[in-house]
Protein backbone atom coordinates (compact mmCIF):
# COMPACT_ATOMS: atom_id res chain seq x y z
CA UNK A 1 0.00 0.00 0.00
CA UNK A 2 1.28 3.52 -0.87
CA UNK A 3 -1.26 5.35 1.52
CA UNK A 4 -2.77 3.57 4.45
CA UNK A 5 -4.86 5.37 7.39
CA UNK A 6 -5.88 2.89 10.08
CA UNK A 7 -8.35 3.88 12.35
CA UNK A 8 -7.62 7.94 12.10
CA UNK A 9 -9.05 10.26 14.46
CA UNK A 10 -8.24 13.84 13.78
CA UNK A 11 -8.63 17.00 16.21
CA UNK A 12 -8.77 20.31 15.55
CA UNK A 13 -8.36 22.82 18.61
CA UNK A 14 -8.84 21.37 21.91
CA UNK A 15 -12.77 19.71 21.00
CA UNK A 16 -13.54 19.54 17.46
CA UNK A 17 -12.57 15.70 16.57
CA UNK A 18 -13.59 16.18 12.83
CA UNK A 19 -12.68 12.61 12.07
CA UNK A 20 -13.36 9.85 14.08
CA UNK A 21 -12.17 6.50 13.17
CA UNK A 22 -11.41 6.38 9.61
CA UNK A 23 -9.79 3.70 7.90
CA UNK A 24 -9.02 3.69 4.28
CA UNK A 25 -5.99 2.49 1.54
CA UNK A 26 -4.97 3.47 -1.61
CA UNK A 27 -2.47 1.03 -3.59
CA UNK A 28 0.26 1.28 -6.18
CA UNK A 29 -1.08 2.88 -9.24
CA UNK A 30 -4.53 3.43 -7.89
CA UNK A 31 -6.80 5.87 -8.31
CA UNK A 32 -9.26 6.31 -5.34
CA UNK A 33 -11.73 8.71 -4.56
CA UNK A 34 -13.11 10.45 -1.25
CA UNK A 35 -16.77 11.52 -1.65
CA UNK A 36 -18.95 12.75 0.54
CA UNK A 37 -20.81 15.95 1.84
CA UNK A 38 -19.18 19.51 3.33
CA UNK A 39 -18.05 18.61 6.78
CA UNK A 40 -17.39 15.14 6.36
CA UNK A 41 -13.46 15.16 7.46
CA UNK A 42 -12.34 14.50 3.12
CA UNK A 43 -9.65 17.56 3.02
CA UNK A 44 -9.24 17.05 7.02
CA UNK A 45 -7.70 13.44 5.96
CA UNK A 46 -5.44 15.17 3.35
CA UNK A 47 -4.07 17.88 5.29
CA UNK A 48 -3.42 15.18 8.10
CA UNK A 49 -1.29 12.92 5.56
CA UNK A 50 0.31 16.51 4.67
CA UNK A 51 1.25 16.56 8.68
CA UNK A 52 -0.78 19.66 8.87
CA UNK A 53 -3.47 18.28 10.86
CA UNK A 54 -2.10 16.42 14.43
CA UNK A 55 -2.88 12.81 14.77
CA UNK A 56 -4.79 11.88 18.03
CA UNK A 57 -4.80 8.75 17.50
CA UNK A 58 -4.73 5.63 14.85
CA UNK A 59 -1.66 5.32 12.15
CA UNK A 60 -1.04 6.83 9.01
CA UNK A 61 1.31 5.89 7.20
CA UNK A 62 3.04 6.44 3.16
CA UNK A 63 4.83 3.54 2.11
CA UNK A 64 4.58 1.78 5.88
CA UNK A 65 6.58 4.98 7.22
CA UNK A 66 4.35 6.69 9.83
CA UNK A 67 3.60 10.44 9.07
CA UNK A 68 4.04 10.87 12.76
CA UNK A 69 7.83 9.84 13.18
CA UNK A 70 10.41 12.36 13.79
CA UNK A 71 11.80 12.94 10.45
CA UNK A 72 9.12 12.08 8.39
CA UNK A 73 9.08 14.25 5.39
CA UNK A 74 6.29 14.70 2.55
CA UNK A 75 8.26 15.78 0.27
CA UNK A 76 11.15 13.08 0.98
CA UNK A 77 7.90 10.61 0.37
CA UNK A 78 7.41 12.66 -2.30
CA UNK A 79 3.96 13.42 -1.29
CA UNK A 80 2.21 16.24 -3.80
CA UNK A 81 -0.57 18.33 -2.38
CA UNK A 82 -3.10 20.45 -4.61
CA UNK A 83 -5.07 22.07 -1.99
CA UNK A 84 -8.79 23.02 -1.79
CA UNK A 85 -7.53 26.81 -2.42
CA UNK A 86 -4.72 25.84 -4.81
CA UNK A 87 -2.10 27.54 -3.05
CA UNK A 88 -0.75 29.39 -6.29
CA UNK A 89 2.15 32.05 -5.02
CA UNK A 90 -0.17 35.24 -6.36
CA UNK A 91 3.31 37.64 -6.13
CA UNK A 92 5.32 34.98 -8.20
CA UNK A 93 5.16 33.80 -12.08
CA UNK A 94 3.52 31.33 -13.55
CA UNK A 95 7.00 30.02 -14.37
CA UNK A 96 8.45 30.95 -10.86
CA UNK A 97 5.57 28.50 -9.27
CA UNK A 98 5.87 25.75 -11.74
CA UNK A 99 10.00 26.12 -10.73
CA UNK A 100 9.40 25.60 -6.81
CA UNK A 101 7.56 22.49 -7.91
CA UNK A 102 10.61 20.66 -8.47
CA UNK A 103 12.67 23.03 -6.39
CA UNK A 104 14.30 20.13 -4.31
CA UNK A 105 14.92 17.81 -7.24
CA UNK A 106 18.57 16.93 -8.10
CA UNK A 107 17.69 16.04 -11.71
CA UNK A 108 17.71 18.95 -13.78
CA UNK A 109 17.78 17.72 -17.24
CA UNK A 110 14.93 15.54 -15.95
CA UNK A 111 13.41 18.15 -14.35
CA UNK A 112 13.88 20.00 -17.25
CA UNK A 113 11.90 17.31 -19.36
CA UNK A 114 9.06 17.09 -16.94
CA UNK A 115 8.30 21.24 -17.12
CA UNK A 116 8.67 20.66 -21.02
CA UNK A 117 5.79 17.47 -20.43
CA UNK A 118 3.96 20.23 -17.75
CA UNK A 119 3.65 22.55 -20.63
CA UNK A 120 2.30 20.69 -23.30
CA UNK A 121 0.05 18.72 -20.93
CA UNK A 122 -1.44 22.62 -19.78
CA UNK A 123 -0.83 24.67 -22.52
CA UNK A 124 -1.83 27.91 -21.16
CA UNK A 125 0.82 27.55 -18.15
CA UNK A 126 3.72 28.23 -21.77
CA UNK A 127 1.39 30.86 -23.12
CA UNK A 128 1.16 32.87 -19.26
CA UNK A 129 4.63 31.51 -18.26
CA UNK A 130 6.06 34.87 -17.50
CA UNK A 131 3.11 36.22 -16.37
CA UNK A 132 1.87 36.72 -12.20
CA UNK A 133 -0.05 33.87 -11.41
CA UNK A 134 -2.53 36.13 -9.68
CA UNK A 135 -3.62 37.47 -13.14
CA UNK A 136 -4.61 33.71 -14.31
CA UNK A 137 -8.36 32.70 -14.18
CA UNK A 138 -9.74 30.32 -11.61
CA UNK A 139 -9.01 27.25 -14.13
CA UNK A 140 -5.68 28.83 -15.17
CA UNK A 141 -4.58 28.53 -11.98
CA UNK A 142 -6.03 24.92 -10.86
CA UNK A 143 -3.86 23.57 -14.05
CA UNK A 144 -0.68 25.50 -12.36
CA UNK A 145 -1.18 24.13 -9.18
CA UNK A 146 -1.75 20.58 -10.38
CA UNK A 147 1.14 21.00 -12.89
CA UNK A 148 3.26 22.03 -10.12
CA UNK A 149 2.51 19.32 -7.78
CA UNK A 150 3.32 17.26 -10.68
CA UNK A 151 6.71 18.09 -11.03
CA UNK A 152 7.59 16.46 -7.66
CA UNK A 153 7.51 13.66 -9.25
CA UNK A 154 5.18 12.82 -6.96
CA UNK A 155 4.77 9.28 -5.56
CA UNK A 156 1.16 9.67 -4.30
CA UNK A 157 -0.96 12.77 -5.46
CA UNK A 158 -3.46 14.24 -3.26
CA UNK A 159 -5.91 16.03 -5.07
CA UNK A 160 -8.25 18.13 -2.89
CA UNK A 161 -11.64 19.41 -4.57
CA UNK A 162 -9.67 20.10 -8.17
CA UNK A 163 -13.39 21.18 -9.59
CA UNK A 164 -14.67 23.11 -6.98
CA UNK A 165 -16.08 26.33 -8.36
CA UNK A 166 -14.55 25.81 -12.00
CA UNK A 167 -16.42 26.20 -15.15
CA UNK A 168 -18.47 22.68 -16.79
CA UNK A 169 -15.45 22.85 -19.80
CA UNK A 170 -12.40 23.35 -17.30
CA UNK A 171 -14.25 20.27 -15.02
CA UNK A 172 -14.15 18.16 -18.08
CA UNK A 173 -10.43 19.06 -18.56
CA UNK A 174 -9.56 18.54 -15.09
CA UNK A 175 -10.83 14.88 -14.98
CA UNK A 176 -9.14 14.53 -18.66
CA UNK A 177 -6.35 15.01 -16.82
CA UNK A 178 -7.22 13.02 -13.48
CA UNK A 179 -7.59 10.09 -16.19
CA UNK A 180 -4.66 10.59 -18.01
CA UNK A 181 -2.80 10.92 -14.93
CA UNK A 182 -4.34 6.92 -13.54
CA UNK A 183 -3.54 5.71 -17.05
CA UNK A 184 0.21 7.12 -17.16
CA UNK A 185 0.01 4.83 -13.47
CA UNK A 186 0.19 7.61 -10.94
CA UNK A 187 -1.31 6.56 -7.26
CA UNK A 188 -4.24 9.26 -6.78
CA UNK A 189 -6.53 10.18 -3.74
CA UNK A 190 -8.95 12.11 -5.23
CA UNK A 191 -11.32 14.46 -2.84
CA UNK A 192 -13.92 15.69 -4.55
CA UNK A 193 -18.03 16.80 -3.82
CA UNK A 194 -18.87 15.41 -7.72
CA UNK A 195 -19.98 12.20 -6.58
CA UNK A 196 -20.85 11.00 -10.11
CA UNK A 197 -17.92 12.12 -12.27
CA UNK A 198 -15.71 10.64 -9.24
CA UNK A 199 -17.56 7.41 -9.25
CA UNK A 200 -16.51 7.60 -12.96
CA UNK A 201 -13.07 7.79 -13.12
CA UNK A 202 -11.66 6.37 -10.02
CA UNK A 203 -10.51 2.02 -9.58
CA UNK A 204 -12.19 2.75 -6.01
CA UNK A 205 -14.36 4.91 -3.82
CA UNK A 206 -14.82 5.74 -0.08
CA UNK A 207 -18.17 7.52 0.86
CA UNK A 208 -17.13 9.58 3.87
CA UNK A 209 -20.21 10.87 6.50
CA UNK A 210 -19.65 13.14 8.87
CA UNK A 211 -17.39 13.16 11.74
CA UNK A 212 -15.23 10.95 8.83
CA UNK A 213 -16.54 8.01 9.32
CA UNK A 214 -16.70 5.32 6.07
CA UNK A 215 -20.29 4.44 5.18
CA UNK A 216 -19.24 1.94 2.38
CA UNK A 217 -15.68 1.67 0.12
CA UNK A 218 -15.37 -0.14 -3.48
CA UNK A 219 -15.60 -0.12 -6.85
CA UNK A 220 -18.88 1.94 -8.21
CA UNK A 221 -20.70 -0.80 -8.45
CA UNK A 222 -19.89 -2.47 -5.68
CA UNK A 223 -20.94 0.83 -3.87
CA UNK A 224 -24.50 0.70 -5.80
CA UNK A 225 -25.53 -2.29 -3.72
CA UNK A 226 -24.84 -0.66 -0.56
CA UNK A 227 -27.94 0.65 0.39
CA UNK A 228 -26.67 3.24 3.03
CA UNK A 229 -24.70 4.47 0.48
CA UNK A 230 -26.95 5.03 -1.93
CA UNK A 231 -29.32 6.29 0.12
CA UNK A 232 -26.90 9.13 1.44
CA UNK A 233 -25.61 9.38 -2.17
CA UNK A 234 -29.41 10.07 -3.22
CA UNK A 235 -28.73 7.66 -6.28
CA UNK A 236 -27.51 4.27 -7.47
CA UNK A 237 -24.12 4.65 -9.60
CA UNK A 238 -25.85 2.36 -12.37
CA UNK A 239 -28.78 4.69 -12.20
CA UNK A 240 -27.01 7.20 -13.57
CA UNK A 241 -24.64 5.09 -15.89
CA UNK A 242 -21.69 4.81 -13.85
CA UNK A 243 -20.61 1.09 -14.34
CA UNK A 244 -16.78 1.07 -13.49
CA UNK B 1 16.46 73.78 -7.15
CA UNK B 2 13.90 70.75 -8.62
CA UNK B 3 17.07 68.33 -8.81
CA UNK B 4 18.27 68.71 -5.61
CA UNK B 5 15.21 68.25 -4.16
CA UNK B 6 14.39 65.13 -6.23
CA UNK B 7 17.84 63.46 -5.42
CA UNK B 8 16.91 63.87 -1.61
CA UNK B 9 13.40 62.79 -1.45
CA UNK B 10 14.18 59.83 -4.18
CA UNK B 11 17.20 59.08 -1.35
CA UNK B 12 15.60 59.31 1.59
CA UNK B 13 12.67 57.21 0.16
CA UNK B 14 14.87 54.14 -0.67
CA UNK B 15 16.46 54.83 2.53
CA UNK B 16 13.16 53.88 4.50
CA UNK B 17 12.45 51.35 1.41
CA UNK B 18 15.36 49.12 2.67
CA UNK B 19 13.91 49.41 6.20
CA UNK B 20 10.12 48.69 5.39
CA UNK B 21 11.61 45.70 3.03
CA UNK B 22 13.59 44.67 6.13
CA UNK B 23 9.89 44.08 8.73
CA UNK B 24 8.03 43.33 6.14
CA UNK B 25 10.53 39.84 4.90
CA UNK B 26 10.44 38.46 8.71
CA UNK B 27 6.77 39.12 8.96
CA UNK B 28 5.99 37.51 5.87
CA UNK B 29 8.22 34.60 6.35
CA UNK B 30 8.20 33.68 9.89
CA UNK B 31 4.71 36.10 11.01
CA UNK B 32 7.29 38.38 13.45
CA UNK B 33 6.34 41.46 13.73
CA UNK B 34 10.50 41.93 14.87
CA UNK B 35 10.34 45.09 17.35
CA UNK B 36 14.24 44.46 17.51
CA UNK B 37 15.16 45.05 14.49
CA UNK B 38 15.44 48.92 15.64
CA UNK B 39 18.62 46.77 17.76
CA UNK B 40 19.88 45.20 14.47
CA UNK B 41 20.48 48.79 12.95
CA UNK B 42 21.99 49.57 16.08
CA UNK B 43 24.11 46.99 15.78
CA UNK B 44 25.63 48.33 12.58
CA UNK B 45 25.72 51.65 14.02
CA UNK B 46 27.63 51.08 16.58
CA UNK B 47 30.14 49.22 14.31
CA UNK B 48 30.21 51.93 12.04
CA UNK B 49 31.36 54.21 15.67
CA UNK B 50 33.94 51.85 16.65
CA UNK B 51 35.59 51.33 13.22
CA UNK B 52 34.75 55.55 12.68
CA UNK B 53 38.79 55.93 12.11
CA UNK B 54 38.96 53.21 9.55
CA UNK B 55 38.39 54.11 5.92
CA UNK B 56 34.37 54.14 5.54
CA UNK B 57 33.63 50.92 3.26
CA UNK B 58 36.22 49.42 5.88
CA UNK B 59 33.23 50.39 8.73
CA UNK B 60 30.03 49.72 6.26
CA UNK B 61 31.73 46.15 5.91
CA UNK B 62 31.97 46.15 9.97
CA UNK B 63 28.55 47.01 10.35
CA UNK B 64 27.47 44.65 7.95
CA UNK B 65 28.72 41.81 9.96
CA UNK B 66 27.61 43.35 13.37
CA UNK B 67 23.94 43.46 12.24
CA UNK B 68 23.84 39.89 10.42
CA UNK B 69 25.55 38.68 13.76
CA UNK B 70 22.94 40.26 16.12
CA UNK B 71 20.32 39.24 13.86
CA UNK B 72 21.15 35.87 13.35
CA UNK B 73 22.11 35.33 16.70
CA UNK B 74 18.62 36.84 18.03
CA UNK B 75 16.60 34.28 15.38
CA UNK B 76 18.69 31.76 16.80
CA UNK B 77 18.62 31.81 20.84
CA UNK B 78 14.74 33.89 20.74
CA UNK B 79 12.99 32.92 17.24
CA UNK B 80 13.93 29.80 17.04
CA UNK B 81 13.01 28.21 19.86
CA UNK B 82 9.42 30.01 19.13
CA UNK B 83 9.45 28.85 15.38
CA UNK B 84 5.61 27.45 15.60
CA UNK B 85 4.77 30.31 18.33
CA UNK B 86 1.60 32.80 17.77
CA UNK B 87 2.31 36.11 15.83
CA UNK B 88 1.44 37.28 19.61
CA UNK B 89 4.57 35.52 21.15
CA UNK B 90 6.90 36.32 18.73
CA UNK B 91 6.01 40.24 19.11
CA UNK B 92 6.37 39.76 22.66
CA UNK B 93 9.17 37.96 22.09
CA UNK B 94 10.97 40.83 19.65
CA UNK B 95 10.12 43.22 22.59
CA UNK B 96 12.16 41.11 24.71
CA UNK B 97 15.13 40.76 22.12
CA UNK B 98 14.53 44.47 21.69
CA UNK B 99 14.92 45.81 25.22
CA UNK B 100 17.86 43.52 26.07
CA UNK B 101 20.12 44.67 23.53
CA UNK B 102 19.53 47.98 24.11
CA UNK B 103 19.85 47.86 27.88
CA UNK B 104 22.85 45.85 27.39
CA UNK B 105 24.51 48.48 24.85
CA UNK B 106 23.17 51.23 27.08
CA UNK B 107 25.10 49.42 30.71
CA UNK B 108 28.29 48.45 28.36
CA UNK B 109 28.93 50.10 25.55
CA UNK B 110 26.63 53.16 24.76
CA UNK B 111 25.94 54.84 28.31
CA UNK B 112 25.08 57.72 26.48
CA UNK B 113 25.53 59.26 22.86
CA UNK B 114 28.94 59.08 21.09
CA UNK B 115 29.44 61.61 18.33
CA UNK B 116 30.56 60.14 15.14
CA UNK B 117 32.40 62.99 12.74
CA UNK B 118 31.52 63.34 9.48
CA UNK B 119 33.59 61.87 6.54
CA UNK B 120 35.24 64.52 5.13
CA UNK B 121 33.91 63.78 1.86
CA UNK B 122 30.69 63.69 3.02
CA UNK B 123 30.28 67.43 4.42
CA UNK B 124 31.28 68.21 0.40
CA UNK B 125 28.80 69.75 -2.03
CA UNK B 126 29.41 69.25 -5.75
CA UNK B 127 27.74 70.82 -8.83
CA UNK B 128 25.61 68.57 -10.67
CA UNK B 129 24.09 69.64 -14.37
CA UNK B 130 23.57 73.25 -12.17
CA UNK B 131 22.06 72.57 -8.89
CA UNK B 132 24.25 72.32 -6.19
CA UNK B 133 24.11 69.08 -4.05
CA UNK B 134 24.77 67.49 -0.91
CA UNK B 135 27.59 64.23 -1.11
CA UNK B 136 25.73 62.61 1.78
CA UNK B 137 22.26 62.68 -0.23
CA UNK B 138 24.02 61.30 -3.57
CA UNK B 139 25.68 59.04 -1.11
CA UNK B 140 22.05 57.95 0.30
CA UNK B 141 20.66 57.67 -3.12
CA UNK B 142 23.04 55.84 -4.95
CA UNK B 143 23.92 53.29 -1.62
CA UNK B 144 20.02 52.27 -0.76
CA UNK B 145 19.17 52.80 -4.46
CA UNK B 146 21.88 49.84 -5.19
CA UNK B 147 21.04 47.77 -2.24
CA UNK B 148 17.11 47.84 -3.69
CA UNK B 149 18.74 46.66 -6.87
CA UNK B 150 20.17 44.17 -5.37
CA UNK B 151 17.40 42.68 -3.07
CA UNK B 152 15.39 42.72 -6.43
CA UNK B 153 17.55 40.86 -8.47
CA UNK B 154 18.24 38.23 -5.38
CA UNK B 155 14.57 38.19 -4.70
CA UNK B 156 13.38 37.87 -8.20
CA UNK B 157 16.25 35.88 -10.12
CA UNK B 158 17.64 33.37 -7.59
CA UNK B 159 16.43 30.17 -6.17
CA UNK B 160 16.86 31.50 -2.87
CA UNK B 161 14.99 35.14 -3.30
CA UNK B 162 12.15 32.65 -5.00
CA UNK B 163 11.63 30.52 -1.97
CA UNK B 164 11.74 33.82 0.07
CA UNK B 165 9.22 35.07 -1.89
CA UNK B 166 7.01 32.43 -1.40
CA UNK B 167 7.79 31.60 2.09
CA UNK B 168 7.02 35.61 2.80
CA UNK B 169 3.43 34.66 1.20
CA UNK B 170 2.44 31.38 2.26
CA UNK B 171 4.88 29.57 4.46
CA UNK B 172 2.96 26.23 4.88
CA UNK B 173 2.47 25.84 1.07
CA UNK B 174 6.32 26.58 0.36
CA UNK B 175 7.63 24.37 2.96
CA UNK B 176 5.04 21.38 1.36
CA UNK B 177 6.66 22.11 -1.99
CA UNK B 178 9.99 21.34 -0.17
CA UNK B 179 11.26 25.08 0.50
CA UNK B 180 13.25 24.82 3.68
CA UNK B 181 12.80 26.50 6.83
CA UNK B 182 15.85 26.06 8.19
CA UNK B 183 17.04 27.30 4.95
CA UNK B 184 14.82 30.41 4.58
CA UNK B 185 14.29 31.49 7.97
CA UNK B 186 17.82 32.43 8.49
CA UNK B 187 18.42 33.72 4.82
CA UNK B 188 15.91 36.03 5.85
CA UNK B 189 17.79 37.22 8.91
CA UNK B 190 20.93 37.45 6.93
CA UNK B 191 19.07 39.38 4.59
CA UNK B 192 17.50 41.86 7.23
CA UNK B 193 20.86 42.20 8.97
CA UNK B 194 22.71 43.43 5.48
CA UNK B 195 19.84 46.02 4.90
CA UNK B 196 19.57 46.98 8.49
CA UNK B 197 23.63 47.78 8.20
CA UNK B 198 23.26 49.77 5.20
CA UNK B 199 20.48 51.89 6.60
CA UNK B 200 22.45 52.54 9.72
CA UNK B 201 25.55 53.29 8.04
CA UNK B 202 23.15 56.29 6.27
CA UNK B 203 21.56 56.91 9.23
CA UNK B 204 25.17 57.72 11.08
CA UNK B 205 26.15 59.65 8.05
CA UNK B 206 23.14 61.87 8.56
CA UNK B 207 22.79 61.98 12.01
CA UNK B 208 26.56 62.33 13.49
CA UNK B 209 25.87 59.97 16.95
CA UNK B 210 25.45 56.76 17.64
CA UNK B 211 23.02 56.05 20.81
CA UNK B 212 21.48 52.91 22.58
CA UNK B 213 18.07 53.97 21.50
CA UNK B 214 18.86 55.15 17.91
CA UNK B 215 16.67 52.18 16.25
CA UNK B 216 13.52 53.14 17.64
CA UNK B 217 13.17 55.73 14.75
CA UNK B 218 13.45 53.70 12.07
CA UNK B 219 12.37 50.75 13.52
CA UNK B 220 8.91 52.73 13.75
CA UNK B 221 9.31 54.10 9.99
CA UNK B 222 9.97 50.42 9.04
CA UNK B 223 6.87 49.64 10.45
CA UNK B 224 4.61 52.31 9.09
CA UNK B 225 6.05 52.06 6.11
CA UNK B 226 5.07 48.78 5.39
CA UNK B 227 1.66 48.81 7.02
CA UNK B 228 1.06 51.36 4.24
CA UNK B 229 2.31 49.68 1.40
CA UNK B 230 0.95 46.51 2.67
CA UNK B 231 2.56 43.63 5.37
CA UNK B 232 2.34 40.60 3.09
CA UNK B 233 4.03 42.29 -0.25
CA UNK B 234 7.49 42.50 0.08
CA UNK B 235 6.71 45.01 -3.36
CA UNK B 236 4.02 46.68 -1.29
CA UNK B 237 6.28 47.18 1.56
CA UNK B 238 9.27 48.85 -0.69
CA UNK B 239 6.80 51.31 -2.23
CA UNK B 240 4.90 52.31 1.52
CA UNK B 241 8.94 53.22 2.77
CA UNK B 242 9.60 54.96 -0.56
CA UNK B 243 6.12 56.85 -0.37
CA UNK B 244 6.63 57.84 3.46
CA UNK B 245 10.48 58.77 2.61
CA UNK B 246 9.49 61.10 -0.15
CA UNK B 247 6.66 62.42 1.75
CA UNK B 248 9.15 63.69 4.38
CA UNK B 249 11.69 64.81 2.08
CA UNK B 250 8.65 66.90 0.65
CA UNK B 251 7.12 67.97 3.48
CA UNK B 252 10.57 69.02 4.65
CA UNK B 253 10.88 71.54 1.41
CA UNK B 254 7.28 72.58 1.21
CA UNK B 255 6.46 73.29 4.97
CA UNK B 256 6.71 77.12 6.24
CA UNK B 257 9.56 77.41 8.62
CA UNK B 258 7.01 77.45 11.57
CA UNK B 259 5.05 74.16 10.51
CA UNK B 260 8.39 72.18 10.07
CA UNK B 261 8.30 70.93 13.59
CA UNK B 262 4.50 69.74 12.75
CA UNK B 263 5.68 67.26 9.53
CA UNK B 264 4.93 64.14 11.09
CA UNK B 265 1.36 65.63 11.90
CA UNK B 266 0.96 66.03 8.52
CA UNK B 267 2.78 62.84 7.36
CA UNK B 268 0.35 60.54 9.66
CA UNK B 269 -2.72 62.34 8.91
CA UNK B 270 -2.33 61.41 5.15
CA UNK B 271 -1.28 58.25 6.37
CA UNK B 272 -4.10 57.42 8.32
CA UNK B 273 -6.16 59.21 5.25
CA UNK B 274 -4.77 56.45 3.09
CA UNK B 275 -5.31 53.26 5.49
CA UNK B 276 -8.82 54.49 5.87
CA UNK B 277 -9.32 53.77 2.12
CA UNK B 278 -6.96 50.54 1.90
CA UNK B 279 -6.77 49.45 4.88
CA UNK B 280 -5.00 46.50 3.77
CA UNK B 281 -2.03 48.59 2.61
CA UNK B 282 -1.76 50.09 -0.77
CA UNK B 283 -0.20 46.67 -2.86
CA UNK B 284 -1.61 44.05 -0.11
CA UNK B 285 -3.94 41.02 -1.42
CA UNK B 286 -1.14 38.15 -0.99
CA UNK B 287 -1.94 35.85 2.23
CA UNK B 288 -0.13 35.82 5.16
CA UNK B 289 1.09 33.05 7.24
CA UNK B 290 -0.70 33.27 10.77
CA UNK B 291 1.22 30.77 12.59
Amino acid sequence: MVLSITDAYLQYGASVMAVQGCSLHVGEGELVSLIGQNGAGKSTLVKAVMGQVPLHSGTITVDGHSVSDRGFSTVRKRVSHVPEDRGIFASLTVGENLRLGGITRKDKAGLARDIERELERFPVLRKYWSRGASLLSGGEQQQLAIARALLLDPRLLLLDEPTLGLAPIIVDLIFDVVVQLREEGMTILLVEQNAVRSLEVSDRSYVLQAPGKVLGSGSAAELGELPAVVEYLGFSPAEVGVTR
Amino acid sequence: MILEFLISAVGLGALYALLTIGVALLFGVLGLMNFAYGEIILAGAFAMYLFRDQPWLVALLMAIVFAVVVALLSERLAFHPLRNADPVTLMIASFAVSLAIQSLARMTVLPRTRGVAPEDFLAHRVDLLGADVSVLDLLTLALCGTMLVAVAWMMGRTSLGIQLRAAAEDFQMASSLGVRANLVIPSAFVTVGVLAAVGSAVLVARQGAVSADMGLQPMLIGVVGAVLGGMSSLKGAALGGFLLGAATALLESLLPTDLIAFRDAFLFSALIAVLVVRPQGLLSGAKVRVS
